[in-house]
């Protein structure tokens, strides 16, 4: 299951989240201990850089592109490789053969055209979200691959025929 | 949304973008209120008519919403646009109206751009939508061509449905997320919820993704998963759900199972767009099903998925496959059939580009290769197992340390030992054929395109060459170490631990797996082992050479690859990021083999400790990592006490006293009989370091010295020296094996030896482990700092009144002196001035300590007295009568009873009035010796009336006692001999008590000594240690609960069997030998788990069914809480409960407000275990979502059934 996705700004914004399997109750910590993560680790760290903390039995994978920073949390089959293939995926990185964070960063560059900065990604706000819904299904990872989450977005079938 | 600087998202969104800095919050966070009254007020304008008809009251509310939207802004059109130029923020209540507004115009590209660009992004920041849009939206649907505002309003159709979404919607509808004031305001006034509009939403939904144009394909698609969002509690719309999904499955799945290897195929626009379509419905199976095994429907379903084109097709229909496995692993097996053939589909999965796919067909493999049911299939089994095998050598890690995890046999959280042993065993053991399929020259080429590191590298070469698994998994996981990426490195590590387990598990087995051999050379020999388990592919192995491709020559042994893997892992220690190296120190912990020197890894954990960025929470984590490798070997109980000591020098300030407590407590009841001194000595070893002297961080890395250097881990220390000081007091007995009741001393001889000095020799010369303890309390309870002198003072009273002479005494003058004070000047020099009064009297203990004192002054005056008595009917030559002998008896009750308030003693053992006491209540029992039962009657009347409560349970278990095993068990013979040596035989009794004493040779001392020796204090050891290792830290409060109460009802239990039987049971408890006691020996030894607050979840107790809880106790807590001052917390936690289980469910949610408070859903049955203050302590059946099992919660919030 991944519990979360959560994007924020340099300042601790929380820009997008999505909480799945995840009490209203405890995603308050999530937030706070996601953003104070970023705030303490990723100071200086290069774009696209993937760090891996983890809680118990939770694996969390954050890296910061651009103006803004990602976070994904998952547990069981979403083991840290999961997450980092979402981050990766978001980053646009090559077509997505292994990793889940992969797909969240993949699909930010390509929404955005480059690593966006805040204002760009204000900008594209609908689009990414759009994104994440056809990413992340009820806590699944679905689509990985970039340009059937294009074709998805535009509303055309997913493959090509 | 959660923002820190007072700026909300949609201040963000819509700020400027070149101003670097967001407005201000007092312009923007307040968005203008939506007048209430000019909502209701304002004329109803209908400005829509929509084609279908819809219901008036939805009608209604959206009119006066529009109408609302125009009485507040007059220029209706552009609202937004103006709203955009001034760059303010837009109210939620001004999207909702504008999509009402631009809803009706649909059909203008204007209206159109404008909802995709500005309205729907902005709205999409409030992450679902309130029920009143959805009649705009359904309009949308119908209407608008645009596809990218189809695909937002299916986005937020989905949103609408789901009640549970992402951003907290309440379920039931009413108000959907607390973020949304403005949309409050709108729900008061207009008060739509979802009730009304989910079940429209769902026919629009529904008649959509049964709509089969070709064109509308993918409007399908997404109407489907919007439908998937909503509630899975809702059975109307699942039951539509199933119908949609099969009527589809029906169509497309049919002609599918025709074709066969489609890779790449690409079909008509109809085929394509029905496979997208049945993908989906695959999904939505998936998603939506309670998995029904029994459903032939879903198994063949999902096994036509596998044939299926789409990646993702597959992936879901194998991880439904998997799913079914887990319950009916034979059907799935039957059903997949020759589909996991060499050739057949399965193979074909593993070159599918999609990693979840592959991950889920290790699942799978998994399942099927380990069922039970298919044991008679080996020919199945090991087909599945060489998919498995062949995953190993999967390009993404995701996919090969998830199959190397399940050869490892971790599938699930569920830990079983067998299963993990096997795993290691298959790792060490087996060997990968490949099969000869076409397949695979797909695979080499598709490889050579990743950029992937590869752990095999004779892949490429012509000839593929049987590989053992250890050596494919170990280059693989050494490659995956020398990746920069840290969720590489930190899975590798997790691999490498869970790989620790499993060896662990295999060791614990028993298995023995030689690592020194020669994996080539034991693959060669093993040729006929592989035959049995693969009878399909017997041949494979003579192709076999030695492999010389992996560059390390012929001599690979699991050893030497092993060493190789370590020293790779070793390095990674230097990773910047501390989870990582966290991983890594654990891999290395579970890696470590007992018989191996572990300084390396002491070194290693010791200057990483050194790092002040270790958080708190990953170093208890550490020392938990390390009790659950001491309880899968229990033979490393000092190596891990010496790593867990580094942990209590370097960091006192970041790890919980508590969680090192049950370390060590572990540890040393595991340690077995050779390591108890070893192991208690590594657990005092902190009391001899010299307290951390502020300024002086030189010499950090040694492991010696206390590293504090800041106020709070000095203060940190001070508590884990406080702890240690209470654990060598609970403990040192026990780690020393001198008890009063048990001692290898002869009894009495230190009457002979008054004098100190000597006294001191001669004790420590006979027990170093305690004499080493006592030194050390003794100077705590001079040089600490006051809590540490007190708990000092109590870990004293403790041993002495647990202890046999000379200790006691030894103790006793100790604790006097300490009292009265005077000494303290002689012992100023060790004293370390901390600055504080040291108070009025002394050592300012003199309070403290002097009902301690009392304690032992009346055992001793007592014991005198009793003495002074035998004397006196010596050379009087008269019998004891009954009067004296109760006398006798109650005082021996009333200092047990004092005794009790301050420690634990099993009491039916336990003689305040010393050793001689015996033979008198031998004399006093004799005459009822035909009578036991009316004896005993008599016998608790004359108790006290609490006592006299347990008579009933008690005679009942008496009399079911004394019928069989307890006349055998009397050694007449002995008692005789005493009742006569005192009464007929005329010789005095003293001069027997005498020789008694100085161990000459009367019958008796014999008789013991040799008994002693027969004596199975060993295997009470071993049983005690057995029930501890058995506990897992869960189930910690339940062994204080259960280790406080039953053992003590056992012991009062025996207390009065002894007491009032004492003549027959003198021999018995004397000398028992274990025969003689028959069948409540055990249980009485396990009363000795009392000892500690943590051991013994003793089954043998909880079959006792009298759960009280004894009085004695009762006294003893409210008696022991006012004296056990501030540091001593632990014996608060010895509470009283009932000792048979109880059961509940959870009435409520409860969200944990702390770390030892468990979260709890509706409708969750519990296991009660304790009650403390409005407080259940409870323990789940499966763990939480947090993964937490037990913990408490308050009483209210449970039913108890």
């Amino acid at each position: 299951m991944l519990l979360a996705v959560l994007i924020a700004n340099s300042e601790g914004n929380i820009l997008v989240e999505r909480f799945n399997g995840v009490p209203a109750e405890e995603r308050l910590h999530w937030r706070s201990f996601l953003v104070k993560l970023g705030a303490d680790n990723l100071r200086g760290v290069k774009n696209e850089e993937l760090l891996v903390a983890n809680h118990k039995s939770v694996y969390i994978v954050y890296t910061v592109l651009g103006d803004v920073s990602i976070f994904v949390v998952g547990k069981d089959e979403y083991d840290e490789l999961a997450c980092k293939c979402l981050i990766q995926l978001l980053l646009l990185y090559r077509p997505c053969n292994n990793n889940t964070m992969t797909v969240l960063l993949n699909a930010l560059k390509d929404v955005c055209g480059k690593p966006p900065t805040e204002r760009l990604f204000l900008d594209k706000y609908g689009k990414i979200c759009l994104c994440l819904d056809e990413i992340v299904w009820k806590g699944l990872l679905e689509n990985t691959d970039k340009d059937r989450i294009k074709r998805l977005i535009r509303l055309k079938p997913p493959t090509e025929f | 949304m959660a923002d820190s600087s007072g700026t909300t998202l949609m201040d963000l969104i819509t700020s400027d973008g070149s101003s670097s800095k967001p407005p201000s919050a007092s312009s923007t966070t307040a968005p203008p209120p939506i007048d209430s009254a000019a909502m209701t007020a304002g004329p109803p304008v209908p400005m829509v008519v929509d084609k279908k008809s819809k219901k008036g009251t939805l009608m209604q509310i959206q009119s006066d919403t529009i109408s609302a939207a125009k009485a507040a802004f007059n220029p209706v059109r552009a609202n937004i646009m103006t709203q955009k130029q001034k760059k303010k923020p837009v109210s939620y209540a001004q999207l909702a109206r504008s999509i009402h507004e631009l809803a009706a115009t649909s059909d203008q590209k204007s209206s159109q751009r404008q909802l995709v660009h500005h309205v729907f992004p902005k709205l999409a920041v409030y992450n679902s939508v309130d029920p009143s849009l959805a009649p705009s939206l359904l309009m949308l649907d119908q209407q608008c061509e645009d596809r990218t505002v189809l695909r937002y309003v299916y986005y937020y159709l989905a949103r609408i449905l789901s009640d549970s979404g992402s951003q907290g919607v309440s379920p039931g509808g009413g108000i959907p997320t607390p973020n949304w004031d403005a949309l409050a305001d709108i729900d008061a006034g207009g008060g739509v919820t979802r009730a009304d509009v989910v079940p429209r939403v769902v026919e629009r939904l529904t008649s959509e993704s049964l709509n089969e144009d070709v064109e509308f394909h993918p409007r399908r698609l997404q109407a489907l998963k919007a439908l998937t969002y909503a509630p899975s509690s809702n059975s109307e719309i699942l039951s539509k759900l199933y119908e949609i999904v099969f009527s589809i499955l029906d169509k497309v799945g049919e002609p599918q199972k025709r074709k066969k290897g489609i890779f790449g195929n690409k079909g008509g626009d109809k085929e394509a767009g029905i496979k997208s379509l049945f993908q989906l419905a695959t999904l939505t199976c998936f998603e939506k099903t309670p998995l029904d095994p029994g459903n032939p429907a879903f198994l063949h379903r999902a096994v036509q998925g596998v044939l299926f084109s789409d990646p993702v097709a597959v992936r879901h229909s194998l991880e439904i496959l998997s799913e079914l496995a887990t319950k009916d692993p034979y059907a799935v097996a039957m059903a997949l059939g020759k589909h996991a053939q060499p050739g057949g589909a399965l193979q074909d999965v593993l070159h599918l580009n999609d990693v979840l796919a592959r991950v889920a067909l290790a699942k799978l493999c998994h399942t099927v290769s380990r069922a039970r049911a298919l044991d008679e299939r080996p020919d199945v089994k090991s087909q599945f197992n060489s998919v498995l095998y062949q995953l190993l050598l999967d390009p993404s890690e995701r996919v090969c340390f998830e199959a190397i995890l399940c050869v490892l046999g971790k599938f699930d959280n569920s830990e079983r030992t067998e299963e993990r042993a096997a795993g290691w065993y298959r790792l060490s053991r087996e060997i990968l054929k490949l099969p000869d399929s076409p397949s695979v020259k797909d695979l080499t080429s598709e490889e050579k395109d990743t950029v992937q590191p590869k752990g095999k590298k004779d892949k490429s070469s012509k000839i593929r060459r049987p590989q053992p698994l250890i050596k494919l998994v170990m280059r693989r996981l050494e490659s995956s170490f020398r990746s920069f990426s840290r969720p590489v490195l930190h899975a590798a590590a997790r691999v490498v631990q869970e790989m620790g387990k499993s060896r662990a598990a295999s060791f614990a087995l028993g298995q023995y797996i030689d690592e020194g051999l020669e994996i080539n050379a034991f693959s060669e020999n093993n040729d006929s082992y592989d035959a049995d388990v693969n009878p399909t592919a017997p041949s494979e192995g003579i192709r076999r050479v030695p492999s010389m491709s992996s560059g390390m020559g012929p001599k690979d042994t699991i050893a030497s690859l092993l060493a190789s893997l370590m020293e790779v892992v070793r390095t990674t220690v230097a990773c910047e990021c501390v989870y990582v190296r966290a991983m890594v120190i654990k891999a290395l912990i579970w890696m470590q083999s007992p018989h191996e020197s572990f300084d390396e890894l002491e070194s290693i954990i010791a200057s990483e400790l050194s790092d002040p960025s270790w958080p708190a929470t990953l170093l208890n984590d550490i020392l938990l990592t390390l009790h659950a490798r001491f309880k899968a070997t229990p033979d490393m109980a000092v190596t891990l006490l010496e790593i867990a000591r580094i942990f209590a020098t370097k960091v006192p300030g970041k790890i919980d006293a508590d969680v090192l407590q049950l370390l060590w407590k572990t540890c040393l009841v595991g340690a077995g009989p050779d390591g108890k001194h070893t192991a208690l000595e590594a657990v005092t070893i902190v009391l001899d370091l010299p307290p951390p002297q502020p300024g002086s961080i030189l010499g950090l890395t040694s492991i010696d010295k206390v590293s504090a250097s800041d106020p709070k881990s000095a203060l940190a220390l001070q508590r884990l020296v406080q702890a240690a000081v209470w654990f060598l007091g609970e403990n040192a007995n026990y780690a020393a094996s001198e008890y009063a009741w048990e001692s290898a001393t002869p009894p009495g001889t230190a009457l002979m030896m008054l004098d100190a000095d000597k006294m001191v020799a001669a004790a420590s010369s006979r027990n170093p482990t305690l004499a080493g303890a006592l030194t050390r309390l003794q100077r705590c309870a001079f040089s600490g700092s006051w809590e540490i002198r007190i708990i000092a003072a109590q870990a004293l009273t403790t041993m002495a009144i647990r202890s046999g002479e000379p200790y006691r005494l030894q103790i006793y003058e100790f604790l006097h002196t300490l009292a009265q004070g005077g000494v303290q000047s002689q012992f100023s020099d060790m004293h370390t001035s901390n600055g504080e009064d040291q108070g009025a009297s002394g050592t300012g203990l003199g309070s403290l300590i002097s009902p301690m004192l009392k304690v032992l002054d009346e055992m001793y005056s007592a014991q005198d007295e009793l003495i002074k008595e035998m004397r006196n009917h010596d050379n009087a030559k008269k019998e004891w009568t009954d009067e004296e002998l109760k006398k006798l008896y109650e005082t021996h009750e009333r200092l047990l009873n004092l005794v009790s308030l301050f420690c634990y003693v099993p009491r039916a053992k336990y003689l305040p009035l010393g050793p001689t006491r015996y033979l008198l209540f031998s004399t006093y029992a004799l005459p009822f010796n035909v009578t036991k039962s009316i004896s005993s009657i008599i016998l608790f009347t004359i108790r006290d009336d609490n006592v006299y409560a347990l008579l009933v349970p008690d005679l009942i278990y008496e009399t079911t006692k004394t019928k069989s095993p307890e006349p055998d068990a009397l050694d007449d013979d002995l008692v005789n001999f005493w009742a006569s040596s005192l009464g007929d035989d005329g010789a005095p009794a003293m001069n027997r008590v005498n020789e008694f004493l100085a161990g000459a040779g009367t019958d008796a001392p014999d008789v013991e000594e040799e008994n002693i020796i027969s004596r199975p204090s060993m295997s009470y050891d071993d049983m005690w240690a057995k029930t501890l290792l058995e506990t897992t830290e869960m189930e910690e409060y339940d062994a204080r609960s259960s280790g406080s109460s039953s053992p003590d009802s056992i012991g009062s239990v025996e207390t009065s069997i002894s007491s009032h039987f004492g003549g027959m049971n003198y021999p018995s408890l004397f000398s028992s030998k274990p025969s003689t006691y028959g069948s409540s020996q055990p249980k009485e030894k396990q009363g000795g788990s009392r000892y500690s607050p943590y051991e013994g979840l003793g089954s043998p107790i909880r079959e006792e069914p009298p759960p009280y809880s004894s009085p004695e106790h009762q006294r003893y807590e409210s008696f022991e809480n006012p004296l056990a001052g501030p540091g001593s917390n632990s014996y608060d936690e010895r509470r009283p409960s009932s000792g048979a289980p109880q059961f509940g469910t959870a009435l409520y949610d409860f969200t944990a407000g702390g770390d030892d408070e468990l979260n709890l859903t509706a409708g969750e049955e519990l296991e009660i275990e304790d009650e403390v203050d409005g407080w259940f302590y409870v323990k789940k059946k499966r763990p939480g979502r947090d993964g937490k099992m037990a913990g408490l919660v308050p009483v209210l919030y449970v039913s108890q059934s």
